[in-house]
């Protein structure tokens, strides 16, 4: 008798500690997001992207997988400051997941954890091409936000799931301890670029030329989004003349013509860096992101 | 500790209370004022301990409290308050599209009319607004999102004709992966059938969906369910009831005397539920790899006919998406995409009772491909092909129609595009048999126009 109760008994306790177990399902937009997660949540959680880190994340494309991830996660990351603004509202209605809306615990806007660059303080037009009013969004881009990002993250997953508490705080401190022993090391590596004049394929490096103290004074698109022509190419070589730019960086994914074409005209170098945790193979976390960068800018 | 006190206290209370006092002797009482005046004491003393002790463990609790403040503190204090407008602002949409063609064609206003039979195509020799388009979307609150659409449109005669598109609610976040949606809106048919004239690759509406579901797609009232399966893949499953009459039903109750295969149609009412339009729906989204994602889906649409009493017409689709999307893209690009649809519908025309009673079969299929070749450029091709059974030639929207068409599209930016395409077409019901068709179409956006469902 009491060995017929016991096995559904057990059944029971196994099941309750297989639910106990379970992790906290996160997903992100970016796989920088979804990298300084499993920094801070590790086993605890488990962690999706929805873009991948080769791409653009303005212009996700859009596929019907995305919304069964939204539907199933426990907490959603986003870069925020419009960043996601082409794809996620749609996506966010199709999702069906009250946990996961704007406002809710699970729904987490990383972009108001850093202090943002390039805030618009004068009304902003289209004709300005694709400005970001409230902010630049590719904050990621200094480690010093990558800290303030990790503690964001580790609160939310505190109060998602305050059993493991410990656990975040231990593995949010390991990861900032992590930072804080490269940024020292990745500062020097560039003291050569210190002061220095860049120009920028796009408006998508000011943090990190905030972080190691270079310059971008000009970007090859004229406007943020719209394609460089003969005219603004050829007013950009003699800039890059007068004012002796040495180094263009650019994300692997923009069309190189361009960059060639001012490499010709000036000798200008051209550094193309991951902007993401998996724009490149060997990037698989957020410290060998700055890693990869560095490795690329060192040479410059 | 404090209990034997206690204990003393509640047997002088209890004498105190029992014992009458001058039953008692004077020394006895000193004695006991004296015992009760130093239990008073040590009471005192132990409260007082007491007190110190929580005023103690209060202040490290609150020690506790404010540390764990400083703690977020940090997170919190770069905070920039206006960077969450980024999201609030799109909880309330407002945008007005507008979509204008020019061209020609080697065949007459009256003959194009049955070439690009699609209310939103450009159909005359010379300039056509094709479609001005007015959106509001957004949040209604927790548990509602909703839409409402307004076309505004230059008929012929040059009279400015407005349309409730659509207008409908969408629910947010239903249990067990449900949704609910009504109001009037668009049929969840296939993949085209939901989309608006600015979202389409091609300046025109495909044949088949012309001839099935008329110039303004199929479009009513109702209401509809549906429901993210459980499956290790995307897949979702539509069960819809619409009002099966109107201009935008074409295929069901549409039209009191017109015409369809030679049947003359009456004006027919609804009865009860059996009379209704019923759509159902199965999509499926995998993605093959890190840069392939498929959708394929299966759907069908039920309902009354307007050629008799008692006669029915039924629909059945598939559809294929497949996308390859560069490892590296920019802005999206490149990419290749192809669409295909198949459509078949049986229509029963004329009540059993009717000696020209038939039934009508129709078909048509349109499969599009479309290369995003740089970023902003899009070089698209169709090929369509529509027929009938029975002797169809000279029916404008039964005859055999083969129709190929390859575009240029540029995207000057997110909000604006020009497009260029020629239009080959091979009719039955044309004494001119083919015709050549060259439209330049240009759109723009302004304000924040919903973004489009997946």
């Amino acid at each position: 008798m009491n060995s017929i109760i016991s096995i559904p008994l057990g059944v029971m306790l196994f099941a309750l500690s297989l639910s106990v177990q379970a992790s906290i399902k996160v997903v992100t937009t970016t796989q920088d997001l979804a990298a300084i997660a499993k920094a801070v949540g590790g086993d605890y959680i488990s962690v999706q992207s929805l873009t991948p880190g080769t791409r653009d994340p303005h212009f996700a494309s859009a596929k019907p997988s995305m919304i069964r991830k939204v539907y199933h996660a426990d907490l959603l990351l986003v870069v925020g400051a419009d960043m996601e603004i082409g794809w996620l509202p749609p996506l966010l209605q199709s999702a069906r997941n009250a946990r996961v809306q704007p406002g809710k615990t699970g729904y987490l806007d990383l972009s108001n954890a850093a202090p943002l660059l390039g805030k618009m303080n004068h009304p902003v037009s289209r004709s300005m091409g694709d400005v970001h009013a409230n902010g630049n969004p590719h904050y990621w881009l200094d480690p010093r936000n990558g800290i303030r990002m990790a503690m964001a993250i580790a609160n939310r997953l505190e109060e998602l799931d305050p059993d493991n508490s410990q656990a975040y705080q231990q593995q949010l401190k390991a990861f900032m301890d992590k930072i804080n022993n490269k940024l020292p090391l990745w500062k020097s590596a560039l003291a050569h670029l210190a002061g220095k004049p860049v120009i920028a394929y796009h408006n998508s490096f000011i943090y990190l030329a905030d972080a190691f103290g270079f310059n971008i004074v000009d970007e090859v698109e004229p406007k943020p989004g719209i394609s460089p022509s003969a005219a603004s190419l050829s007013a950009l070589v003699s800039r890059i003349k007068t004012d002796k730019i040495g180094i263009l960086i650019m994300e692997p994914y923009y069309e190189r013509r361009s960059a060639q074409y001012l490499n010709e005209q000036t000798r200008l170098r051209i550094a193309v860096l991951p902007q993401s945790v998996g724009a490149e193979d060997n990037i698989n976390n957020y410290i060998e992101l700055f890693d990869a960068i560095v490795a690329v800018l060192k040479k410059q | 500790m404090g209990s034997p006190y206690f204990k003393k206290a509640a047997a002088v209370s209890i004498a105190l209370l029992f014992n009458p006092i001058t039953a008692l002797a004077s020394n006895e009482t000193d004695l006991l004022l004296q015992q009760l005046n130093q239990m008073k004491q040590q009471m005192q003393r132990i409260q007082n301990n007491y007190e110190q002790q929580i005023n103690a463990l209060e202040k490290r609790l609150g020690d506790l409290e404010s540390k764990q403040a400083d703690n977020t503190k940090v997170v919190t204090t770069p905070v920039a308050p206006s960077s969450t407008t980024g999201t609030s602002n799109t909880d309330f949409q407002i945008g007005l599209t507008g979509l204008f063609s020019a061209g020609g064609s080697s065949v007459d206003n009256d003959a194009l009319e049955g070439l690009q039979a699609g209310g939103h195509d450009p159909n005359k020799n010379g300039f056509t607004v094709q479609n001005v388009e007015l959106s509001i979307a957004g949040t209604v609150g927790p548990y509602f999102d909703a839409q409402a659409n307004l076309i505004f449109l230059i008929d012929r005669e040059g009279e400015t004709v407005v349309e409730l598109e659509e207008a409908f609610f969408t629910t947010r976040s239903l249990p067990y992966g449900l949704q609910l949606k009504g109001g009037q809106y668009f049929t969840e048919f296939g993949r085209q059938n939901k989309q608006h004239p600015h979202t389409w690759a091609f300046v025109d509406q495909p044949v088949v969906l012309s001839r099935f579901f008329g110039g303004d797609g199929l479009r009513s009232q109702g209401i509809r369910a549906s429901w993210l399966m459980p499956t290790d893949w995307y897949s979702e499953f539509y069960f819809g009831m619409q009002n099966p009459k109107g201009e935008t039903v074409t295929s069901f109750l549409n039209a009191p005397d017109e015409e369809i295969g030679g049947h003359t149609l009456i004006n027919r009412s609804t009865r009860d539920l059996s009379d209704l339009l019923y759509s159902a729906r199965w999509l499926n989204g995998i993605d093959l790899s890190d840069t392939v994602s498929m959708n394929v889906g299966l759907s069908g649409l039920w309902g009354p006919n307007a050629s008799g009493t008692t006669t029915d017409t039924r629909i059945l689709g598939a559809d294929l998406y497949l996308k390859w999307q560069a490892e590296r893209s920019q802005r999206g690009f490149p990419f290749v995409s192809w669409h295909t649809e198949y459509l078949d519908r049986r229509y029963e025309a004329g009540d059993s009772d009717d000696p020209t009673r038939e039934v009508l079969k129709d078909r048509g299929i349109f499969s599009q491909a479309l290369w995003g070749f740089k970023p902003g450029w899009v070089a698209g091709l169709r090929a369509e092909y529509a027929s009938a059974k029975g002797n169809t030639s000279t029916d404008p929207l039964r005859d055999t129609r083969k129709r190929l068409s390859p575009n240029l599209t540029w995207h000057l930016n997110e909000n604006s595009k020009l497009r260029l395409q020629y239009n080959r077409d091979w009719t039955e019901h044309l004494d001119e048999e083919t015709a050549n068709s060259l439209w330049f179409q240009y759109e723009f956006n302004l304000g924040s126009h919903a973004a489009h469902e997946f």
